[in-house]
């Protein structure tokens, strides 16, 4: 199918449409998107962490109470991560301001965009982190009911499991430094 | 003449940049969580057998979590690249130095994905082993880690790429 000179004889795609679709959806709901998730996910992979490990925790103790108090130092690790999550979702809402008139400048699509990834990465991180220090904070419940000199050397496994939390708040601090609306 | 312009600075250009990281730090995390959960688990099983071999049985908890480093400093290079538009609002950043950066994460965390389930098989499976027969241990030392590596490297080239819709039109 031709249109009117040209000479290739068909019509070429419109890619610029493809470089405005991020476009289609206002920053405020990126940047709300992105505070909502950091919270969401943070505290999702702390409670997955928490309930692994306290169900071997409490199974194992039936047989051996005195693990019972040291052990809970890997739900605590747990529960660090969703702190992270909840003190980067307060430092993200604090940067959410309304834009005059909702003429956005392309500051303001750069703010949404950094928000909305830097609370993807925030809650991504912290899941991920949050299961692994919880898988691992089981095993070193058990491991230290038959066993009670394993206990530290198991606590180091879970502490490069936590290190994982740190990085994704470390990245989601430094990419939303330069974010604000209005 | 078909007259066929895109923007070479488009507003949404910092999305595909800012995927990028996102890409390279969660899915490194995913794979160095996986090492370090699946390592941690036959290290606390074997420990029950053979205490004093748990310390060094660390290695593969270390390097899955070398993976999630990795992925820190993929993710550090690209967001210190995406540059905010200029003092008149105009964006500087291009979809071409875009697009890169989406595929250096992309790059480094999914490799950083596949060495860190890689480790963490061959770590559980290797320190339950070593437990059992110490002559094994250099066996364990493991080699995908260097899997890893590859992504970081490729993910380093592909960052370098960029192109400024500055006022002079550098590069």
């Amino acid at each position: 199918m031709s249109d009117g000179g040209n000479p290739f004889g068909y019509e070429f795609m419109n890619f610029q449409r493809l470089l405005d679709i991020p476009m289609d959806i206002s920053p405020y709901n990126y940047a709300a998107t992105g505070t909502g998730l950091a919270i969401a996910l943070s505290v999702v992979g702390a409670a997955w962490g928490i309930f692994i490990t306290g169900a071997s925790l409490l199974g194992g103790a039936v047989k051996e109470p005195r693990i019972r108090t040291k052990n809970l130092i890997s739900v605590i690790f747990c529960e660090a991560v969703a702190i992270y999550g909840i003190i980067l979702s307060i430092i993200f809402s604090g940067k959410l301001n309304i834009v005059a008139g909702n003429a956005f400048t392309n500051a303001d699509w750069y703010s949404g965009f950094a928000i909305f990834n830097g609370g993807l990465t925030v809650g991504g991180c912290n899941l991920v982190c949050g299961i692994c220090v919880g898988i691992v904070g089981a095993a070193c419940a058990l491991a230290d009911a038959q066993k009670p000199e394993l206990f530290v050397k198991i606590l180091v496994v879970e502490i490069f499991g936590s290190a994982l939390g740190l990085f994704g708040v470390i990245i989601g601090i430094v990419m939303t430094t330069q974010a604000k609306f209005g | 003449m078909a007259d066929i312009t895109y923007e070479t600075c488009p507003t949404s250009a910092p999305f595909f940049g800012f995927m990028g990281v996102t890409a390279a730090l969660c899915f490194a995390n995913i794979g160095a969580a996986y090492g370090t959960a699946k390592s941690g688990v036959g290290i606390s099983s074997m420990g029950v057998m053979n205490p004093q071999l748990v310390m060094r049985n660390i290695i593969p908890v270390v390097m899955a979590g070398v993976l999630g480093i990795y992925g820190l400093i993929v993710a550090v290079i690209i967001q210190g690249a995406i540059t905010t538009p200029d003092n008149t609002g105009a964006t500087v950043y291009s979809s071409f130095t875009g697009y890169a950066h989406l595929s250096a994460g992309l790059c480094c965390g999914l490799s950083g994905l596949a060495a860190g389930m890689a480790i963490g098989i061959v770590g559980d499976a290797g320190v339950r082993a070593v437990g059992q027969q110490e002559r094994l241990f250099v066996g364990m030392i493991l080699i995908a880690e260097a899997l890893g590596l590859y992504g970081l490297i490729v993910a380093l080239i592909l960052s370098q790429q960029s192109y400024d819709c500055s006022a002079n039109g550098a590069r």
